[in-house]
């Protein structure tokens, strides 16, 4: 997406032509989030059942009076295209409904959950980016030996384990074997901690999903890192560096690594929608708190006013993803300009 | 404050043993130890409920909150005997269209407000009777509730409504506060999230995805009590952490499915932790299965016959229930004592029986060895009906009828059997709620053949002798020959097999050793918690 | 026949290629002939739950909650597996294909109307838009690969156009276009046809993804009912996870396998198909 959008101009920049090019970029996105939202309702309104079968049914022996009158007092019972632009009109005005299975507003629900979720996604791409720019650099360095080979099969692996699985594993290893690490929740329940116990209880809490969230792209980077370094390795200045008696170690990290990691940058930005993907699975093994676990609740209980509202969410938060990755290549690169 | 109790017809038997019914007496009735003050209850509470009051919502995880803020009339000793509560004594005409509550003095809302007569009549007819889900049927006679005075309600009936008795709990029909919620549509009135009650308990905090606190309510009418200073709910969505919360003593009280069924034995053996079934007698579960009548092959009774005999129920009850369930004999839970009986037609696992049944119906092997094609759903409510769906898929084709099972979501599976009908077999629990006019009927009237309306008769069934059977009981005062009426009724239920129980679940308590009185009536952990308390 | 040897020459330079295939046709013949061997249905329950593996020899892998046998469920499971992630992944080149040689042969408004949809796509979080798909349309195998490759086709899709874009400027192109062929046999004889090696080795990546995405899709209770597939025996193990955790551990090892193959064979290919790559 980076790269359609950055074409390599080789003009100098300006500030106007930064602005517009944010200003063409929110436009486009505020098209493609319309475009989700109908998208969304359209398939959500497919689905047999609603939100009221599911109080119904919870509550038990509903009478049809009942029903009728939940389905008045949380207007289901106009048409949907009269929901669809009354949705429309209220998220224009950052109102993103109401969410009936939980009788709070959506935006506060979500922001409820959303530091959780951020938690859970910073932590893990810290880990995945730095584990995997250092292996990379690592493998790179020892090209085809034990070691480059040694690193490979480990990206291999993360890369082809199930994360949820991994998870799984992990909790049965290192929480109910060993006893190492709480394989469960974001902290632990009715204690009494000071400011610092409780970081540190939160941290501890954070490591099992973390990592299991972070395997998968950390290969990614690892292999993608390995690669660019070598490719990197391969040009001309470099050469010269080399040839002019500089020290493996400042070739590598002063003239390779900088250059080497761009690619790298593109990669954040695409990882900021799998990572919610993969925290739908992550959130439900580790019973974390955040916006995956909720937005699974709320398809199951056809919460469509929270449902979308996180979809909503999702998807802006990867376009910002974007936009930043693109402005920090640009930023990074500057043989490449924003146009 | 001693009232006698007028001993007429249904109501007689309903309050046995009540005569002197007392404030004194309060719910107790099971209390052992002597109590201590203080400390924090931590109890499981899963999944996170919408709102806190079984008022407007009557969900299980509303209900495992709501009956420590709202209180009801009266509450249940385990063999259905009435207990005071917010009423001290009752008396019923003659007739069984009037009845009479007088109501405890000295009662306070959590807000400071006197709690009156004129709250009974708000909750139960603008509450109870209008926005509660099972309310609406229970209440449907009563016509008006008087208030003569601030401390008597008078409830007027069209009909006799024996059932209404035994619906008083304050999780069935809690009393809520007029002047929060006169004016207002009761299912968005913002107290449904904030309550305020008459209970021992106060709210206090809800944060959401984590816990909901409540803390004691100094000003309770039953002086001295509650023991505990607060009540803390912690919203714990994995079975694994709970069993975890539990095994550390970071939670001391989980109930119903709180940790997987093949770790309750594991748990149980824990120093510190016990495993109890006791409480549960006023809210009984039953797994059902239902049959869909409008289905061809379906309408042939012998097939249901057949179907029933192909069910290996011991195998249920130990490998998918692990015990914590009995074999079924009759729709009616064993628990209603008043009602339910074994004398009905059984159906034992017997493949060779299923067989002849099915030759004889005509439904012979084709060349594939398969008779006929059937779909199964099941209530996506617990493991354990996906696994009994599965057990069910297998008998089936051991004697040639191919089995789909399909898997669904909350809502699709609802809309599916109850609004659509478009199932052969559904696999469900359902509670038997108090009475059969609450809890069974819904089953098998044909007038509870109503699109739409969840766990009401979904398989169609449309049977006159039935209907008749069904109704005489609605209105029979005699508790004899109330009891004989749904005698007739199950043996009816298990000769035409519309549905079948296939096992009475039994729900059980894990709590730390150190909580006591947790079970002084038959409600269990639907009860008010005034009594428990805490050993330090 | 020659450049087939001479591609076999290339993929076999890399051990962990070599490797990689022998294991896909282990798990493929494992898939074809594994249920000749152990007969049997994956759902019955045919012996004492929670048999742990290794105490009874007629049930090497152990049995699962209901007493049903792992072994049977693993084979069963592997055709599962690869059924749904080839389905899923014809079904996404389909589309793909579709969309970025059409984006990108006639570009102009076509290209920004599609892409834009690709966009669309590409922005709703995958894994999550899968499982509001299957939720809503009845957990079943078709359903399951249409939500995998509604989710996966946007990635082939900007592949395809990528190449079409360069490949519809080559003199080759040109030519055919002067001489007046029609525009579908230009697209399908003679562009396509050039821009097969990127597909082939996306696809191999994409079956391996899709069978993650089904294993996903199955451990959150979103999985066909009726068929016995890896994810969901990982789904029936969570819930024994602390007293008999095999029952999560095998069909999890299967996946792993599975995945790591068709990861190999891709790089194998990728290697092979593009030697100006073979450093990498």
């Amino acid at each position: 997406m980076a790269t359609d959008s950055v074409p390599t101009a080789a003009k100098r920049g300006s500030r106007q032509r930064l602005l517009r090019y944010l200003l063409r970029r929110i436009g486009q996105a505020a098209i493609t989030l319309i475009a989700i939202v109908v998208l969304n309702f359209v398939i959500l309104h497919l689905a047999p059942g609603d939100a009221i079968d599911v109080l119904a049914g919870e509550a038990g022996g509903a009478g049809p009076e009942y029903l009728e009158q939940m389905r008045r007092a949380y207007g289901l019972d106009q048409p949907i295209y009269v929901q669809m632009v009354q949705y429309l009109w209220n998220v224009a005005q950052l109102n993103f409904g109401f969410s009936f299975r939980n009788n709070v507003s959506v935006l506060e629900l979500i922001m409820s959950r959303l530091p959780a979720t951020l938690l859970l996604m910073l932590a893990s791409i810290l880990i995945s980016f730095t584990a995997g720019v250092l292996l990379g650099v690592f493998a790179a360095r020892r090209v085809n030996t034990f070691a480059d080979n040694a690193v490979s099969v480990l990206a291999l692996l993360c890369y082809a384990t199930p994360l949820f699985w991994f998870g799984l594993m992990a909790i049965v290893l290192f929480t109910v074997k060993l006893g190492w690490l709480p394989g469960n929740g974001m902290y632990t329940i009715a204690a009494s901690f000071n400011w610092f116990e409780a970081t540190l209880d939160v941290l501890r809490h954070l490591v099992l999903p973390a990592l299991s969230l972070a395997l998968f792209h950390m290969a990614v980077y690892t292999r993608l890192m390995r690669a660019s370094m070598l490719e990197v390795y391969g040009l001309d200045y470099i050469r010269t560096a080399r040839a002019k008696g500089l020290s493996q170690r400042r070739v590598a990290f002063r003239h390779v690594l900088p250059n080497a990691i761009l690619p790298m940058v593109t990669m954040l930005g695409l990882q900021i929608g799998a990572l919610l993907g993969g925290a739908v699975l992550i959130e439900t093994v580790f019973g974390w708190p955040g916006l995956g676990r909720l937005a699974f609740d709320a398809i199951l209980q056809r919460d469509h006013n929270l449902l979308i509202g996180i979809l909503l969410f999702g998807s802006a938060l990867v376009i910002v993803a974007n936009i930043v990755t693109d402005l920090v290549y640009a930023w990074l690169d500057p043989r490449i300009e924003v146009a | 404050m001693i009232r006698t109790i007028s001993r007429l017809g249904a109501v007689a038997t309903l309050v046995a043993g009540m005569a002197a019914a007392s404030a004194a007496f309060a719910p107790s009735v099971l209390a052992q130890g002597t109590p201590v003050r203080g400390g924090t209850l931590s109890m499981i509470l899963n999944p996170e409920p919408p709102v806190l009051v079984t008022g407007v919502n009557s969900a299980s995880p509303v209900a495992a909150v709501s009956p420590r803020m709202f209180e009801g009339l009266a509450t249940y000793t385990p063999d259905f005997k009435m207990v005071p509560v917010l009423a001290t004594s009752w008396e019923q005409s003659a007739d069984g269209k009037t009845i009479t509550f007088k109501l405890r003095p000295n009662v306070k809302w959590h807000d400071g407000k006197p709690f009156t007569s004129a709250d009974v009549q708000f909750s139960f007819m603008e509450i109870l009777k209008k926005v509660h889900s099972r309310g609406t049927a229970t209440y449907l006679h009563l016509s008006a509730v008087e208030t003569p005075d601030p401390l008597t309600a008078v409830f007027k009936l069209d009909k006799p409504s024996p059932y209404i008795m035994r619906a008083l709990a304050g999780v069935e029909s809690p009393i809520m506060p007029k002047h929060i919620y006169e004016g207002s549509d009761p299912l968005k009135n913002p107290a449904n999230v904030k309550p305020i009650g008459t209970g021992p308990f106060k709210f206090k905090e809800w944060e959401r995805g984590n816990y909901i606190m409540l803390e004691r309510n100094p000003d309770y009418w039953d002086a001295g009590k509650p023991y505990l200073d607060a009540i803390v709910f912690r919203i714990i969505p994995d079975g694994g952490a709970r069993a975890v919360a539990l095994e550390s003593g970071a939670v001391q009280y989980g109930t119903q499915y709180v940790v997987p069924l093949n770790d309750v034995a594991r748990l149980g053996k824990l120093p510190n932790l016990n495993v109890t079934t006791a409480g549960y007698e006023y809210n009984t579960s039953v797994n059902y299965l239902e049959f869909n009548l409008r289905k061809p092959y379906l309408q042939d009774r012998r097939v249901r016959q057949a179907i029933a005999h192909t069910i290996n129920t011991d195998f249920l009850v130990k490998n998918v229930w692990f015990g914590f369930a009995t074999k079924a004999t009759s729709p009616v839970t064993d628990k209603q004592k008043d009602f339910h009986t074994a004398n009905v037609p059984q159906y034992p696992y017997d493949l060779k029986k299923a067989e002849a049944l099915l030759d004889e119906a005509g439904y012979k092997k084709g060349a594939d060895g398969i008779r006929f094609k059937v779909t199964i759903d099941w209530s996506p409510s617990g493991e354990m009906f996906r696994q009994t769906a599965e057990l069910l898929r297998q008998g089936l084709q051991r004697v040639g009828i191919a089995a789909e099972i399909r898997n669904a979501d909350s809502p699709t599976y609802l809309r599916r059997v109850w609004t659509d009908n478009d199932f052969d077999i559904n696999i469900y629990s359902a509670s038997n709620i108090a009475d059969p006019v609450i809890g069974i009927q819904r089953f098998y009237w044909s007038k509870s053949i109503q699109k739409g309306v969840t766990y009401s008769n979904g398989s169609g069934y449309n049977n006159p002798e039935m209907d008749k059977l069904l109704e005489d009981g609605q209105v029979e005062n005699d508790p004899a020959k109330r009891r004989k009426i749904y005698e007739d009724m199950q043996r009816l239920v298990m000769t035409d097999l519309p549905n079948m129980g296939l096992v009475y679940i039994q729900w059980f308590t894990i709590h730390d050793k150190k909580v006591k009185n947790l079970t002084t009536t038959g409600l269990g952990p639907m009860e008010s918690f005034a009594d428990v308390y805490m050993e330090k | 026949m020659e450049g087939l040897r001479d591609f076999w020459r290339r993929y076999r330079r890399k051990t962990s290629a070599v490797i990689g295939l022998a294991l896909l046709v282990l798990v493929l013949v494992v898939a074809l002939f594994g249920p000749l061997i152990v007969s049997g249905d994956p759902w019955d329950m045919a012996t004492m739950p929670f048999l742990w593996p290794g105490a009874d020899a007629a049930y090497p892998l152990g049995s699962d909650t209901l007493g049903r046998d792992i072994l049977t469920g693993i084979i069963h499971g592997s055709r599962v597996s690869l059924l749904i992630g080839f389905s899923a992944t014809v079904a996404a080149l389909g589309i793909g294909v579709t969309v970025g040689a059409l984006a990108g042969y006639f570009r102009g408004w076509i290209d920004d109307v599609l892409m834009r949809i690709t966009e669309i796509f590409q922005t709703v979080p995958t894994f999550l838009l899968a499982v509001v798909l299957v939720a809503i349309f009845k957990p079943s195998m078709l359903t399951i690969v249409l939500a995998i490759s509604a989710v996966t086709w946007p990635s082939i899709a900007r592949l395809v156009r990528a190449e079409f874009l360069s490949l519809r400027e080559r003199e080759f192109v040109q030519s055919c276009v002067v001489i007046g062929m029609g525009e579908t046999r230009i697209i399908f004889r003679q562009i396509l046809p050039n821009c097969l090696p990127p597909i082939i080795v996306m696809s191999s990546v994409m079956v391996a993804s899709a069978i993650l995405t089904e294993s996903g899709l199955s451990f959150l209770g979103l999985g066909d009912p009726n068929l016995m597939s890896w994810g969901t025996m990982i789904g029936i193990g969570r819930e024994a996870m602390r007293t008999a955790w095999y029952m999560s551990a095998i069909p999890g090892v299967a996946i792993l396998i599975t995945v790591l193959a068709l990861n190999l064979v891709g790089e194998g290919l990728n290697d092979a198909l593009n030697p100006r790559l073979k450093n990498r």
